[in-house]
C-alpha cells in the first residue's frame, strides 16, 4: 500500500511514470492507478508529475489501448477487460491532469490526447464512455481547450449526437463545448439553426447537472445577439424565458446564479423582454442575495451584478434602493480571503457609483474609502486594477473634490507609485483616478506636485503605449486647468517644451489631442501664461501650427484652435505670431487650415475657429488693422458674411461679432 | 403526515383560540386521505439517500416501489462511507476516484477533509513521523493552495504537539464523530454528484410538522405530537 512518500525524494515520482511504458498491461495499469490517486484534488502532484513527462506517457498508454480490437491475441477475456480498465484509468488520468491547471490542459492537448479521448465517446462500454466524456468536458472548461468550430457540418452534427445522448456525462460535454466555443454571432447562428437551443432548453429540465451545463450554453449562445435571442425568447409562446426566471429561485445557489447570467445577456441584447417584467430589479435581489454564498457562487455573484449595472444608471439607483452599497461595503470589511471575490465586490462598487453622487455618498457614510484605498496596495494585478476604477467613479464627486476629499497623501502616494506598475492596465487605470483627482478645486495642487505626481506623469507621457501617453497628458491637462502660475511652471519645466511639441505631433490622434489640450490650459489665462507658448524660440506654438495643418480629425483642429485662440488673447506680438501661423503653412495651393475649419461641419471646429479670429481682431490692441487686412485680403471676411445665419448659434453670434470688430477697420464693398 | 396537512388547513382558518377534542381531532384527522404511493416514495428516498442498500431492494420487491437512483450505486457509495467510518481513508479516497473521478477535483474542501482524517488517523495509530511527514507533504500544501483551510490544518497538527492526546484541546478531532463527520461528507458529495438530492425528504416533512404545531399554538388548543418517534397524540390540555 503505497504510504505518504515525500514527492522530493528523486525516483520514486520518475519511477512511476516509467512504469507507464512497461511492456505488462497489469503493470501498466497498477501505475496508472496510482497515479490517478495521487493526482486528483492534489495541484501540487499534478504540477509536479507534468514536469516529468507523465501525461504524454499516459496519452501513450491511452492511444495503445484504444488502437487494439476487442479481444487481441490470446483472446482472454481478462485481457478485454483489462484494456477497458486501461481506457477508464488512463481517461481519468488525462482529465485530472487537466482539472483547474492550465498548464495540464495544453500538456494533455499537446500530447494529441483529444482524438483518442473522443474514440471512447462511441464505446459500447457506458464507464469507458463516462471516463472519456469527464476528461473532455475538464478540457473544455479551460481557455485553453482547442476552439471547437460550430461551422463545420460534421462538428456540428457530432456536437448534436453529443446533446441528444442519454448520459448526462456526454450531453454535458456537449454544453460545455458550446459554452467554451461559442464567439462569433455566425456561430450562435449556426448553433440556432441547427436546432441546438431547442435541446438545450429540454435539458434545461433535466437533472441538475443538465441544467446548470445548458444555462451556461444557452448564456454563451444568446450574448450579445440580436438576432437569435428574440427568437428564442419567443420559442413557444416564451416557455424558455419563463422556464430560465424560474429558476432564479431554485434550492441551488450556483443554479440561481446561472439562470440570472442567463438572464443579464437576455437583458443586455433585447430589454424588451425585461422590462415590464420588472425582471431586472428581481435580479438585482437575487444576485445580493447571492453574494452571501460563501463559496465560488458568491464571488461570482459580484461580477454578475457589475456586468448588470454597467453604464446603466437606472439600475444603479434600483441597486442603490436595495441596498446594495451596504452589503457590498459589509463584504468588503470582512477581511475577505479570496482574491476573486474582492475584485469582484471593488468592480460592482465602481459600476455602482459611476453615474450616481447618491451612491458616492453612501459608500464615504460608511468610511469604506479606506478599504478601497487599501486594495491600491495588494499582491494581485486585477484587484489593484479594480480599486484604480472604483476610485475612478468615487473622485467623480464634485462635492468632495471641491473639498479636497481625495487629494491627500493617503491616496495620492499609493496612486503614484501604481504608475510604476508592471501592468499596463494598472498604469491605465491609476492615470484614470488621478486625472479626476487633480482636478481639485481647492488648489491644494501642491501636495500633488509635492509627492513627485508631476514628474511621473511627466515621464510616462514619453511611453511605449500609446494609450498610456494619452492618458498621462490628460491627467496633466486637468493638472493645469485652471491652475497657477506656479503649477503651470511645474508642469512645463518637468515635460518640457521640446517634448511637449514632438507630443503635438506624436503618430497617434489621441495622443496628440491630449497634447493640444494642455497647451490649452496652459497658455490660458494671463499674458505670463500665453508667454508659454514662446519658450524655446515658440517652438510649442510652431507645432501647433504644423499639425493643424496636417489634422484630419475635428478633436485635433478644436484642441488646437482652442490653444490658439487663447494666445491670440495675449499681446500684439504674441496675436501677430498666432497670424504668422494661420498662412505660414502649406503650400501655394494648399488653403490656409483655418478656411478649411470654417468650412467644417462641426460646430465646435467652426466656434473655435471663431474665437481665434475674434481675438486676433480686437480692437483694444494695437495692430489690429493690419490683421484685418491681412485676413480679409485671404478670403477669410467674405467667408465670416457667408457665415452670418449658420445654423448653430454659438457660431453665429461669434461671426457677427467677429465681423461688427472687422467693420471699424473699412470695408471694401461685398 | 395527515396532521401536517390537517394543522396547515386549520391554521389558515385563523380562529380565535379554540380548544378540539382527541375524539374530534381524530375523526378529523381519518378524513384526510394520503396516498399510499406518495408514502412509499417517502420511505424509499429515506432508505436510498441514508445507504440501506438490502432493505431498499427488499421494499422496493415487497412494495412495487421503484427508487429514484440506481441500487447498484449504492452500494458503492455505501462502500466508501463504511471505509472512511472505519478509518481506511486511503482505501475510500481510491474507491472515491473509482466512481467518479470528478468528485475530489472539484472539491477542494472534501477533499482536504479527507486528508485531515487520513491524518488523524496516522496519529491515532501512534505513527508519528509517518504523521508529520504526512503533513507536510500533502497537508501543507493544501494550506497553501487554499488559505481557508490554514485553520483547521493548524488544529489538526497541534495533535502532534501533545503527548497525551485524549486530553489535549484538540482533542475532539479524535473523536468518532470526527470519522462520521468526513463520512457524511463524502456521502453527500457522491449524491450530489449523481443528481440525486443529498438530504431526504422525510426529516423535512417532521420538521414542516413541528413548525405547523407552533403556529397552531398562538391560535388552538388541540391533541399535539410531542414524540415524533411515536407520533402519539397527547391530550390537549388547557393552558
Amino acid at each position: 500500500m503505497p504510504s505518504a512518500s515525500p514527492s522530493t525524494s528523486s525516483g520514486r515520482p520518475a519511477d512511476l511514470v516509467s512504469r507507464l511504458a512497461s511492456p505488462d498491461r497489469g503493470a501498466r495499469l497498477r501505475a496508472l492507478r496510482e497515479l490517478k490517486n495521487q493526482i486528483i484534488g492534489n495541484r501540487t502532484k499534478k504540477l509536479a508529475y507534468l514536469k516529468l513527462g507523465a501525461v504524454p506517457a499516459v496519452a501513450a498508454v491511452l492511444a495503445d489501448a484504444s488502437d487494439d480490437g476487442d479481444g487481441d491475441g490470446d483472446g482472454d477475456g481478462s485481457c478485454c477487460c483489462r484494456r477497458h480498465d486501461l481506457l477508464v484509468q488512463s481517461a481519468a488520468a488525462l482529465g485530472s491532469f487537466a482539472c483547474g491547471v492550465d498548464v495540464g490542459v495544453r500538456a494533455v492537448v499537446d500530447a494529441g490526447a483529444l482524438p483518442w479521448l473522443r474514440r471512447l465517446l462511441v464505446s459500447p462500454d457506458e464507464k469507458v464512455v463516462d471516463s472519456g466524456a469527464r476528461s473532455l468536458k475538464m478540457i473544455y472548461q479551460s481557455k485553453l481547450a482547442p476552439k471547437y468550430d460550430f461551422l463545420d457540418h460534421q462538428n456540428l452534427e457530432f456536437l448534436l449526437s453529443l446533446l441528444n445522448s442519454k448520459n448526462d456525462n456526454v450531453t454535458g460535454l456537449g454544453a460545455s463545448i458550446i459554452t467554451h466555443s461559442c464567439q462569433t454571432s455566425a456561430e450562435q447562428w449556426a448553433l440556432y439553426e441547427a436546432g441546438v437551443f431547442q435541446k438545450l432548453v429540454d435539458l434545461i429540465g433535466g437533472s441538475v447537472s443538465q441544467r446548470d451545463a445548458s444555462l451556461e450554453s444557452l448564456t454563451a449562445i444568446i450574448k450579445n445577439n440580436h438576432e437569435v435571442t428574440p427568437k428564442i425568447l419567443e420559442f413557444e409562446n416564451g416557455r424558455a424565458l419563463n422556464l430560465i426566471i424560474k429558476f432564479t429561485i431554485d434550492k441551488s445557489p450556483r443554479t440561481r446564479l446561472l439562470a440570472c447570467a442567463c438572464l443579464i445577456a437576455v437583458s443586455k441584447t433585447s430589454s424588451r423582454y425585461v422590462e415590464g417584467i420588472e425582471l431586472e430589479s428581481k435580479l438585482i435581489y437575487r444576485l445580493l442575495e447571492l453574494l452571501e454564498d460563501p463559496g465560488q457562487v458568491g464571488d461570482e455573484a459580484s461580477f454578475a451584478l457589475s456586468s448588470l449595472i454597467e453604464e446603466k444608471e437606472d439600475l444603479q439607483k434600483l441597486a442603490f434602493e436595495a441596498n446594495a452599497i451596504n452589503k457590498l461595503c459589509f463584504h468588503l470589511q470582512n477581511g475577505l480571503s479570496c482574491p476573486k471575490r474582492l475584485q469582484g465586490i471593488l468592480q460592482a462598487l465602481a459600476n455602482i457609483c459611476s453615474k450616481l453622487e447618491i451612491c458616492r455618498s453612501k459608500l464615504l457614510d460608511l468610511q469604506a474609502f479606506d478599504l478601497v484605498s487599501d486594495a491600491l496596495r495588494h499582491d494581485c494585478t486585477d484587484i489593484r486594477v479594480a480599486a484604480c476604477i472604483c476610485l475612478r467613479s468615487l473622485s467623480r464627486s464634485v462635492k468632495n473634490l471641491s473639498a479636497g476629499y481625495f487629494m491627500n497623501e493617503t491616496v495620492i502616494i499609493p496612486l503614484l507609485q501604481l504608475l510604476h506598475d508592471p501592468s499596463i492596465s494598472v498604469q491605465l487605470a491609476a492615470l484614470g483616478a488621478i486625472s479626476n483627482i487633480v482636478i481639485d478645486f481647492t488648489r491644494r495642487k501642491s501636495n500633488f506636485i509635492h509627492c513627485g505626481g508631476v514628474k511621473l506623469l511627466a515621464e510616462l507621457s514619453m511611453a511605449m503605449d500609446p494609450v498610456v501617453r494619452s492618458h498621462s497628458l490628460r491627467a496633466l491637462k486637468n493638472l493645469t486647468f485652471l491652475a497657477d502660475r506656479k503649477c503651470k511652471e511645474v508642469v512645463l519645466s518637468e515635460i518640457t517644451a521640446s517634448a511637449l511639441a514632438s507630443l503635438i505631433r506624436d503618430p497617434e490622434s489621441a495622443v496628440q489631442e491630449q497634447a493640444l489640450a494642455l497647451v490649452r490650459n496652459l497658455v490660458d489665462g494671463c499674458v505670463q501664461s500665453v508667454d508659454y507658448a514662446f519658450t524655446e524660440n515658440g517652438i510649442i506654438l510652431d507645432a501647433i501650427g504644423r499639425q493643424l495643418q496636417y489634422a484630419s480629425k475635428a478633436e485635433i483642429g478644436i484642441q488646437g484652435m482652442y490653444a490658439l485662440s487663447n494666445i491670440a488673447s495675449g499681446s500684439k506680438v504674441q496675436k501677430d505670431a498666432v497670424m504668422d501661423q494661420l498662412f505660414q503653412h502649406g503650400g501655394m495651393n494648399t488653403q490656409p487650415f483655418i478656411m478649411r475649419f470654417l468650412h467644417s461641419n462641426d460646430n465646435q471646429l467652426r466656434t473655435a475657429s471663431i474665437w481665434v479670429l475674434i481675438n486676433l481682431t480686437t480692437s483694444y490692441c494695437p495692430g489690429a488693422a493690419g490683421r484685418v487686412l491681412k485676413l480679409r485680403n485671404a478670403g477669410i471676411i467674405l467667408q465670416l458674411k457667408s457665415m452670418v445665419n449658420d445654423p448653430c448659434l454659438d457660431v453665429k453670434l461669434r461671426v457677427r461679432a467677429t465681423l461688427s470688430q472687422c467693420m471699424k477697420y473699412g470695408d471694401s464693398t461685398m | 403526515m395527515a396532521q401536517v396537512t390537517f394543522l396547515v388547513k386549520l391554521i389558515m382558518r385563523g380562529s380565535s383560540k379554540k380548544v378540539i377534542t382527541k375524539e374530534d381531532w381524530e375523526k378529523r384527522l381519518n378524513d384526510v386521505k394520503i396516498r399510499k404511493e406518495d408514502m412509499n416514495k417517502l420511505v424509499m428516498n429515506f432508505l436510498v439517500t441514508e445507504g440501506f442498500v438490502d432493505a431498499a431492494e427488499k421494499f422496493r420487491k415487497e412494495s412495487g416501489t421503484e427508487p429514484d437512483i440506481d441500487l447498484s450505486t449504492i452500494t458503492d457509495r455505501m462502500a466508501v462511507k463504511k471505509a472512511v467510518q472505519c478509518g481506511n481513508v486511503e482505501d475510500a479516497i481510491e474507491k472515491v476516484n473509482d466512481l467518479n473521478p470528478e468528485i475530489l477535483d472539484t472539491n477542494p474542501q472534501l477533499f482536504f477533509h479527507l486528508q485531515q482524517q487520513r491524518l488523524i488517523e496516522l496519529i491515532r495509530n501512534g505513527k508519528v513521523e509517518e504523521a508529520l511527514e504526512f503533513a507536510q507533504e500533502e497537508l501543507a500544501p493544501r494550506g497553501e493552495e487554499n488559505q481557508s483551510f490554514l485553520e483547521e490544518l493548524e488544529r489538526t497538527v497541534a495533535l502532534l504537539a501533545f503527548e497525551d492526546v485524549s486530553n489535549c484541546p484538540v482533542g475532539d478531532l479524535l473523536d468518532m464523530s470526527q470519522r462520521l463527520k468526513t463520512a457524511s461528507e463524502v456521502n453527500a458529495a457522491i449524491l450530489t454528484s449523481q443528481s440525486h438530492e443529498k438530504d431526504p425528504k422525510l426529516p423535512s416533512l417532521l420538521k414542516m410538522l413541528v413548525w405547523a404545531q407552533n403556529q397552531l399554538d398562538e391560535k388552538a388548543i388541540y391533541p399535539r405530537i410531542k414524540d415524533l418517534s411515536t407520533a402519539k397524540l397527547e391530550d390537549p390540555s388547557a393552558s
